[in-house]
């Protein structure tokens, strides 16, 4: 496969998850602010910073007012913001193009639809009522491509390449959503007795993830601080843990790696002493300094990503 | 007005002037069309409406689209197709398929000649100034043999039918000839709309052309390359066929490159891979000429790769087409086909060539100047339908303007009487309605080492405004899927 194609598809799938992520989180935060139980979590202007926050967009005037429309408008279907939800769709569709004749009729005829239909989206209907039925569709969409994905493509390096991009990218936003809810929990703390440990953001925060009832099952209890990181942190069996994205990332690496040689400059050698370093740690370890893990982790996937590039990327 | 009997058809108004391809003179339907007239008619013009959205959609959804760049957000639009079909039977098709593997293999002993020995201009058969004025005769091409011998493996003939009821051939494309890739989305989105019509004909598929290029290009494959690697090479994605570039590499399996992705490496070429670089044996380039090498072309291409044209000239790889083919589908030269056939061949055009008056003869420039109205002048190397003049549409000043650009600058122009193109149903959506549109055919030929293929099929172009002759894509043209009957 052409290194430069490789380049698409990898980014074609960063793009795919970043923009599911993306709805996700606007749904999620906007719907359960609605009757959330204590008063900041529930204030508007509280949702729309976490929202700026998530995507990289940072607002840093304390006491500006933000208006609705505008971050939503932002957010999703502004062609002008490099971060929007069109935007990410309108690459993921570019990668796949570039990369026709490599991929299924299946799949870029869904990619070519996503597109569209978010392209077609009356920015007017989407920023006044059409909220929930915009990142519902996002979200469903996004599945079908993966089921497009595993379900129609070889399994082999091009396969292995696109799930390498997803799963990078899922660790990514995972890791960014983590850090946006848990900015959350420590400013909603103390307001109506919310204590940081038992914050009804950890509920919000494993919904965005989409893994709330999974959690629930795993430990039957209600989601405290520990429980939520150590569920979407370390459990390698939580689809959206960065545990099991490190893991998806290694073995798709492998793929392209089939000499299994000894070489501690390669991408599979970095991608494997990252997991294992998280495959035995106490959530305890993490807890405690919770800032510290989501900058180095940060720091690692892109050290990942850089060498990726420099590996197999280089054209 | 005349009414047929069939409500989608009841308002088809037929010129007697123009060679309609389904009714005969009388009006009375043909007899191989017959059986689609009584089909289509049992729909009614909803339905019809109906169904044609539906082939849009699925044009729209498979991505086969055109962009048009707007303010902001480049638009797309998908190339209008028509849902009636054109019909070939087996025997008027013989004559195409004969015809076009006629002059394609005529074309390549052509260019292997003017490239080495000049015999034709040598003795006179065709002039040589035709040849030595021509931009797109490449000297660096001189002396080369390509591998297999093949100049134009892929040559893209365009045939119409006349009011005489014959076939002639329009004009032969052997640069980049495109739009293979819509005779099977045709098929496609035809078979999507309609399958129950192919119960009632016995049509021959279209989707075998990409196995029979992948095939013929690599009988072509250099010297001592066991397994060749093949490859087709686009400009990028921003391309108007890049669809089309997509297409080919998918369905012969191949890679599909830009020239970023090449180099060379003492007269090898290379392509950059997530596992290194690998070899490339055989490239099918839909990049022109000017642009496939920057150290022996246009400099400033960033399209090609640096060096390949000295690794072509080692014959370390295989260009498809060779360059400098662009010569020899000249209109210029087209005029020259019956000489040129009757030398390499010993044979006479299987396909009639429309007769052509060379302005740069004097007498002949004499009668076209006298004549302009009974006349369609065009340049010599304009492609795409660009700077054509039909002499009966052009009004007393146009006239004069023509005379003068010929008079001034008489070797860039040929004149032909005007040609009537063959007319077919086809459903015009602003008016609800069947009408009569001009159409041609495009027609597919591979050349192999030692064989040749014939898309049974090819692009039938219609000319969607009223009356325009000129069905090129780039000039607002629609097509239609294009059946060749089994015996």
């Amino acid at each position: 496969m052409l290194a430069r194609v490789a380049n698409n598809l990898f980014w074609m799938g960063r793009y795919i998850e970043r923009s599911e992520h993306m709805a996700r989180y606007l749904n999620v935060n906007y719907f359960s602010s609605l009757d959330a139980p204590n008063q900041l979590s529930q204030s508007r202007q509280f949702v729309l910073r976490s929202m700026l926050f998530m995507v990289g967009d940072i607002e840093e005037d304390e006491v500006v007012e933000l208006k609705e429309e505008k971050v939503l408008h932002k957010i999703a279907l502004d062609h002008e913001s490099t971060f929007s939800i069109i935007n990410n769709v309108k690459y993921a569709r570019e990668n796949a193009n570039s990369a026709r004749d490599l991929i299924s009729t299946e799949l870029y005829e869904a990619i070519n639809k996503f597109y569209h239909f978010i392209l077609n989206y009356p920015v007017d209907t989407f920023v006044k009522r059409g909220l929930y039925d915009f990142t519902v569709n996002v979200t469903e969409m996004t599945a079908i491509l993966r089921g497009k994905i595993r379900g129609t493509l070889l399994h082999d390096e091009v396969y292995a390449i696109i799930m390498m991009g997803m799963n990078i990218e899922r660790a990514n936003q995972i890791i960014r959503i983590i850090n946006a809810k848990y900015n959350d929990a420590l400013k909603a703390q103390g307001s109506y007795g919310d204590k940081f440990s038992h914050s009804f953001e950890w509920s919000t925060l494993l919904k965005c993830a989409e893994s709330y009832d999974m959690m629930r099952r795993f430990y039957k209890k209600t989601p405290t601080s520990i429980t939520t990181l150590e569920f979407l942190i370390l459990n390698p069996n939580c689809p959206r843990s960065i545990m099991n994205s490190l893991n998806q990332v290694y073995s798709h690496i492998k793929v392209l790696d089939p000499s299994k040689k000894y070489n501690k400059n390669s991408t599979a050698f970095l991608v494997g002493r990252v997991r294992s370093e998280y495959e035995y740690k106490y959530i305890e370890e993490i807890e405690g300094n919770i800032k510290n893990f989501i900058d180095t982790l940060l720091k690692e996937l892109t050290q990942i990503s850089k060498k990726m590039e420099k590996e197999f990327f280089n054209y | 007005m005349e009414n047929l009997g069939n409500q989608i058809f009841s308002s088809y108004q037929r010129n007697p002037d123009l060679f309609d391809e389904i009714f005969d003179k009388d009006g009375s339907v043909k007899d191989v069309y017959k059986t689609l007239f009584d089909l289509y008619g049992g729909h009614s013009i909803q339905d019809y409406v109906r169904l044609n959205e539906k082939a849009k959609s699925s044009f729209f959804n498979q991505g086969i689209t055109f962009q048009v760049y707007g303010e902001k957000e480049a638009k797309e639009k998908i190339f209008p197709f028509d849902l009636f079909p054109r019909i070939i039977d087996t025997n008027e098709w013989d004559i195409i398929e004969q015809g076009s593997i006629q002059r394609s293999r005529a074309l390549n002993l052509f260019l292997w000649d003017i490239y080495h020995d000049k015999k034709i201009l040598k003795q006179g058969i065709v002039p040589l100034e035709l040849i030595s004025s021509s931009d797109n005769y490449l000297h660096q091409m001189i002396g080369v043999n390509p591998p297999g011998g093949i100049y134009n493996h892929i040559s893209g003939i365009d045939v119409i039918k006349h009011t005489d009821g014959d076939y002639y051939v329009l004009e032969d494309n052997i640069r980049c000839p495109s739009g293979v890739s819509y005779v099977i989305c045709n098929r496609t989105a035809l078979k999507r709309a309609l399958f129950g019509v192919f119960n009632h004909y016995q049509t021959h598929t279209v989707t075998n052309y990409a196995e029979n290029l992948l095939d013929l290009l690599e009988t072509t494959k250099p010297k001592g390359v066991d397994i060749p690697n093949t490859v087709v090479i686009t400009p990028g994605m921003y391309n108007s066929a890049f669809y089309e570039h997509s297409y080919l590499a998918k369905t012969m399996g191949v890679e599909l490159v830009e020239g970023r992705d090449l180099f060379v490496e003492n007269d090898f070429v290379y392509m950059k891979t997530i596992q290194g670089p690998e070899r490339v044996d055989v490239i099918y380039r839909r990049i022109d000429d000017q642009f496939i090498d920057p150290l022996e072309f246009r400099p400033d291409s960033a399209l090609g790769v640096p060096g390949l044209f000295a690794a072509y000239k080692k014959g370390n790889v295989t260009l498809a087409n060779a360059p400098g083919t662009g010569v020899a589908d000249d209109k210029a030269v087209y005029t020259y086909m019956p000489e040129i056939i009757k030398y390499y061949l010993d044979e006479k055009p299987i396909i009639k060539n429309v007769h052509t008056y060379h302005c740069s003869r004097p007498d002949e420039l004499k009668y076209v100047l006298e004549h302009i109205p009974e006349l369609v002048i065009k340049p010599v190397d304009e492609a795409g339908g660009y700077g054509i003049s039909i002499g009966n549409r052009l009004s007393k000043d146009e006239i004069e303007k023509v005379k003068k650009q010929i008079s001034e600058a008489p070797r860039k122009y040929v004149a032909q009487p005007i040609m009537s193109l063959s007319v077919h149903p086809t459903y015009i959506d602003q008016n609800e309605s069947f009408e009569q549109r001009h159409i041609d055919l495009r027609t597919f030929t591979v050349l192999g080492k030692d064989r040749e293929f014939v898309l049974k099929g090819g692009l039938t172009r219609v000319a969607l405004k009223k009356g325009n002759l000129i069905v090129n894509s780039s000039q607002g043209g629609g097509s239609k899927d294009t059946w060749v009957l089994k015996e």
